[in-house]
């Protein structure tokens, strides 16, 4: 069989002109237009099937799983609706995205800000900035177990570093873990510490991106440091602020859940209990795979209503005009 | 290949060593080579054949702490002992202590159908394990002098009159405190209360800036409820009464969730855990002067500070109450749905509950020797006394005194369980109001228990 198309290769190759200079003595199968689609098809396979894999497949079961009660031994009995009814009349369901509400509304302008604050910081020609930023990026390397662990440590109500300094300077301490009104602002605070350096680079980047000539062509204008940040380096960091933005939004919906459970647990009585902790919490320790499904299938829905939003208000991701 | 001239120039490359070929053959090499691990990896315990696993918080470990090391080292002679003597093999599976007791991981095993064959069970997760099917009877491997022998300390873990965990030791709640502080503050043995007020006022006596006066346990999970049910016990108050119908609001549970709260809102006893919850450092560092503990920690001050100074007391009781203290300690279990249950169910009875003298010593080895508890079963319970394991003043006081007023921790599932979590939490850290928390969680336990199906919940 492959003598033959061979054959037919060579035979073809003999008589028809080549239709192009690059054309060997085999005639392309394939246009062009199509190699290119092939070839984009195969570097973006591997991504892909990850994702068919480890996120679409599961997603898929996971809502099938939320109409069903789940023993968490094996037994499956169809519920149709029940989950999500039991879901609307949970108390502690809505306690927990009350929580996560906070917990976004605070972390993602916070985190913005100090990422954002950082980037200009680290941009400037300061000897060693190199140093400086490299241990603004550590923590982001550091597992969130271990920064649970360490911050644990530092907060403790009667040894933690943190109330010996403030006794030091003559305050009372505080337990900052152990009270629900600033338990939540202490996972926010590690939170920031922990995500600042990521977020920090992604802003450097996008600031190196702006043609200094702006920058000159402004200071040659007699603008101000307020001036030029608002009216250069703002507006032409949109895309960069908007990926900040929807990522972070994302990333404090549905993660912490490591330091969560390292640094409280959820407590002090459900004061940092985030949605995404409870609906682990309901799964794996409670074995109610299916409510905590439909909870979660909840959320995705929330987070596609938001990332709609957030594309909405910047017009698809396009920034440039004209476009 | 020439014939167009155009390929001169070029380099001519055969088909195989294309970098497109490459490419195709290095993924399709990968694939070959990471689908049977994958596939591997999705299959059950039972498909998977080999020894059975005996998963526990104990052994194979090594650690700074003399009592863990002589703890694991119980566990490696008894399955290497099994070993030698059976022919079904048995793998010792250390988790640590946190992930077993307040993680998750053994529950999600058991949903993945990756359970292991043997396993230590906490008498307040005993249910969900038990309605789920996956507990092995252990009855008809058991003689009945040997049920006989363990006697009510197996009433938590029977169900219509079969075991269906073996319990290798009794654990009971009581005060620990600190001799060197107490007696800086000029209180004697005399001093040690007996009533709810006089402890925390004497705990608001001893705290400082550093030193918590009283310690109870913060942390939300089965083990706070478990220290906090005696506090309940004492005014008479109880979850589901003998008929099963709820009870937790009560005149008995809002005083005893008013107890932790007013402990906490005046700063006797602190809202998080000190030194990290370890009892022993917290004690020798001086962040404690009393605190709510088991008798366990007993081998570890033995083991870890012998030099160390402190006392016990049977929990205090209330006006008008009578003292209760909870009991609690692990069993042995045998996943019903195992690679091998028979065998996993005659390790068990063989290890901890057969009339065999082998059996009984192992207890007493594990109760008074290695660690310190109070043995569930009769024979083993005289066996460590006449060996001299309760003739310390601690022990013997734990033996005589606190024990005899214990009562078994209750078996609740988790919903049950989360609701009184809830109230103990919210009234102790956030300040609820003690009677609406109450009413609350009676609420949702009726809920619940109203579409019950399963194991009796009393």
């Amino acid at each position: 069989m492959s003598g033959v198309a061979a054959q037919e290769r060579r035979h073809r190759a003999t008589v028809t002109p080549a239709r192009s200079p690059a054309a060997s003595g085999r005639r392309p199968r394939l246009s062009r237009k199509h190699r290119e689609w092939l070839a984009a098809g195969l570097f973006l396979a591997p991504d892909v099937l990850g994702l068919l894999v480890f996120v679409a497949i599961p997603m898929v079961l996971s809502i099938g799983l939320s109409f069903f009660q789940v023993s968490g031994f094996g037994s499956y009995e169809w519920i149709g609706l029940g989950n999500y009814r039991r879901m609307l009349n949970d108390p502690l369901f809505w306690d927990s995205m009350k929580i996560t509400g906070l917990y976004v509304v605070f972390l993602v302008p916070l985190l913005f800000c100090v990422s954002l604050g950082l980037g200009l910081l680290v941009k400037q020609k300061l000897p060693g900035v190199g140093v400086y930023r490299t241990m603004l990026f550590m923590p982001y390397v550091i597992s969130l177990v271990v920064v649970g662990v360490l911050w644990k440590f530092l907060l403790d109500e009667q040894t933690g570093v943190v109330n010996r300094a403030m006794r030091a300077a003559g305050f009372d301490g505080e337990s900052w873990l152990g009270s629900p009104s600033l338990a939540l602002g202490c996972v926010i605070a590690v939170m920031v510490w922990v995500m600042m350096g990521y977020y920090m680079i992604i802003f450097l980047a996008g600031l190196q991106e702006i043609p200094q000539e702006f920058y000159e062509a402004a200071k040659l204008d007699g603008a101000g440091p307020w001036t030029t940040f608002r009216t250069i380096t703002w507006p032409l960091l949109r895309p960069t602020s908007f990926f900040v933005l929807l990522m972070s939004t994302v990333a404090a919906i549905t993660g912490g859940l490591d330091l969560i459970f390292v640094l409280t647990n959820g407590g002090p009585a459900n004061g940092t209990s985030l949605a995404i902790f409870y609906i682990y919490q309901q799964a794996f320790g409670f074995g109610e795979y299916g409510y905590a499904s439909a909870m979660g299938s909840f959320l995705v829905l929330i987070m596609v209503l938001i990332s709609a939003v957030l594309f909405k208000l910047t017009r698809g991701g396009r920034f440039d005009d004209g476009e | 290949m020439l014939q167009h001239g155009n390929d001169a120039g070029r380099p001519a490359t055969s088909p195989g060593t294309s970098r497109r070929r490459f490419l195709t053959a290095a993924a399709g090499a990968g694939s070959a080579v990471a689908a049977p691990a994958l596939l591997t990896g999705c299959g059950t315990a039972r498909a998977k054949g080999g020894n059975l696993q005996f998963w526990n918080f104990y052994g194979p470990q090594r650690s700074p702490d003399p009592a863990v090391n002589a703890q694991a080292k119980w566990f490696v002679d008894m399955v290497d002992r099994w070993n030698a003597t059976h022919k079904a093999r048995i793998d010792l599976v250390h988790l640590p202590q946190p992930t077993y007791v307040n993680g998750f991981k053994l529950p999600s095993a058991f949903a993945t159908g990756e359970g292991p064959d043997i396993f230590l069970l906490s008498p307040g997760d005993f249910l969900r394990y038990c309605n789920g099917g996956v507990l092995a009877d252990l009855t008809p491997h058991m003689e009945k002098a040997a049920i006989d022998d363990f006697g009510s300390a197996l009433d938590s873990r029977m169900v219509d009159g079969k075991v269906y965990a073996l319990p290798m030791e009794i654990e009971p709640l009581a005060m620990f405190y600190a001799q060197d502080v107490w007696e800086k503050a000029g209180l004697s043995e005399a001093d040690i209360p007996t009533t709810w007020d006089q402890m925390l006022d004497i705990g608001d006596k001893l705290r400082t800036r550093t030193r918590a006066g009283l310690v109870f346990e913060t942390n939300p999970g089965y083990y706070q409820n478990f220290t906090w049910y005696p506090w309940m016990w004492q005014g008479g108050g109880e979850v589901l009464d003998e008929r099963g119908d709820v009870a937790f609001d009560s005149k008995a549970t809002r005083q005893a969730l008013g107890l932790w709260q007013d402990a906490v809102r005046h700063g006797i006893a602190p809202r998080t855990m000190p030194a990290a919850a370890d009892v022993v450092g917290g004690f020798k560092g001086g962040n404690v002067a009393m605190w709510q503990q088991g008798i366990w920690n007993v081998s570890s001050f033995k083991a870890f500070a012998p030099k160390y100074r402190y006392g016990v007391f049977k929990l205090p009781t209330p006006p008008g109450g009578r003292y209760v203290t909870a009991l609690g300690g692990w069993s042995f279990c045998a996943n019903a749905q195992g690679r091998d249950p028979e065998a996993a169910a005659e390790f068990c009875v063989w290890a901890l509950g057969s009339m065999k003298d082998e059996s009984i010593d192992r207890m007493v080895e594990w109760c008074v020797g290695t660690k310190s508890d109070v043995a569930p079963r009769d024979t083993a319970l005289d066996r460590g006394s006449a060996k001299g394991g309760y003739d310390s003043e601690i022990m013997k006081k734990f033996k005589d005194e606190i024990f005899p007023g214990g009562r078994a921790e209750p078996r609740y599932p988790p919903v049950v369980y989360k609701a009184i979590s809830d109230a103990i939490q919210g009234t102790m850290l956030a300040g609820h109001g003690v009677a609406g928390a109450a009413e609350r969680a009676a609420r949702s336990i009726a809920a619940y228990t109203k579409s019950y199906q399963g194991a009796s919940l009393i």
